[in-house]
């Protein structure tokens, strides 16, 4: 199952893309984004109320939701975002400690994934030539569709030094962004509960299909 | 979700009117001016008894951009951060607009460059029949100076 495991819907506000204008545009684009479906990770905040099921059913797309919380090592995506979670953390606040964050998500039954760790100032990589590595990280994201170049470059030395798993995401804020590197799994997920299992089971790989999209 | 905004500004600040103003009756020649400016040639921008273009609204701004408890002096600089329209009822000639603005939300935000401060200012624009024209969100980055830590 290939998932893009990092797009923004106009719920987030720095995005112009709508949920419907996503899924048009994979059905319009299938035959070279084989994307089964995306994870809503919104900045700052969990939507807990949007129902896609419909969507879902009317598209043949999944849609997950997740978080996209900033911390003190950069920014991180949230899976499994429950209420104990959204009690014990604030997401509006910038300055959240990432190792609770890493932590405590853990044992709250999510898992936290640090996002374009080579990006400057709100990414891993940078923050790791300064302060200690965190700790209980399983997995980052190597590929990020919206970095500059070299940016995803810088973490394959992150993930090589410290033996993370890789994940890929688009970072999708406008429509025609979704999809363009995601991650395949090998087993189907069937909810936001088991996205988690699969992430802490491994297996995984990030896929980019940016050359397909340009037609190389 | 915490009491204070960025800044240390109170939440209930969130949805505090900062400014309001009333137009004078908009002008049959004001509209085909602005019309004409944006190269527009449809008929009813255009005509006798013409409709505004929609963004035509942008015009009626008020009096100030921003709430006074926004501390200017904690920033060194910004800027405009884009806008977000919902447009109602066109305008016409005779209408007397009425603009009501807020701070509708404050927020912080970390990039490559570092922390953002965004002040949202939302503006509510109706006419003399208290029907809806638009209503405007503006948003502002504004850089904050650096923290003590």
């Amino acid at each position: 199952m290939i998932l893009d495991l990092h797009a923004h819907s106009k719920k987030s506000e720095d995005s112009r893309a709508t949920v419907v204008g996503y899924l048009q545009w994979l059905l319009k684009k299938k035959e070279v984004l084989p994307i089964d479906g995306l994870v809503l990770t919104e900045h700052r905040q969990f939507d807990g109320e949007t129902d896609y099921r419909r969507l879902e059913d009317e598209y043949g797309i999944r849609i997950f939701k997740g978080s996209e919380v900033e911390t003190d090592y950069g920014h991180v995506l949230v899976y499994g975002v429950n209420q104990a979670m959204l009690d014990r953390f604030d997401f509006t606040n910038v300055r959240l400690s990432a190792q609770e964050v890493i932590t405590d998500v853990e044992e709250l039954g999510g898992i936290a994934v640090p996002c374009h760790p080579g990006r400057p100032t709100v990414g891993l990589c940078e923050h790791y030539e300064v302060k200690p590595p965190l700790e209980g990280v399983r997995a980052v994201e190597l590929l990020n569709g919206g970095s500059r170049k070299g940016e995803n470059e810088r973490v394959e030395d992150l993930i090589r030094k410290h033996g993370y798993a890789a994940v890929g995401g688009s970072d999708s804020h406008l429509v025609s962004f979704i999809g363009i590197c995601a991650t395949r799994f090998p087993r189907e997920i069937s909810d936001e509960e088991d996205l988690v299992r699969a992430l802490r089971e491994g297996g995984y790989h990030p896929v980019d299909f940016r050359d397909r999209l340009a037609g190389r | 979700m915490s009491d204070t905004l960025p800044l240390g500004l109170d939440r209930s600040l969130i949805g505090a009117e900062f400014d309001s103003s009333t137009s004078e009756p908009v002008a049959a020649e004001d509209i085909r001016a602005y019309a004409d400016a944006l190269g527009e040639a449809h008929p009813s921008y255009l005509g006798p008894d013409p409709i505004a273009p929609p963004t035509f609204c942008v015009k009626f701004r008020g009096t100030r951009f921003h709430h006074t408890a926004i501390p200017r002096e904690a920033f060194h600089g910004g800027f405009d951060a884009g806008k977000d329209i919902h447009f109602g009822v066109p305008i016409r000639p005779g209408d007397v607009i009425h603009t009501r603005n807020v701070l509708h939300d404050v927020y912080e935000k970390t990039g490559r460059s570092g922390s953002m401060v965004f002040v949202v200012a939302r503006q509510t624009m109706t006419n003399q029949r208290g029907e809806m024209i638009a209503v405007i969100d503006s948003r502002f980055m504004l850089r904050p100076k650096e923290r003590a830590e």
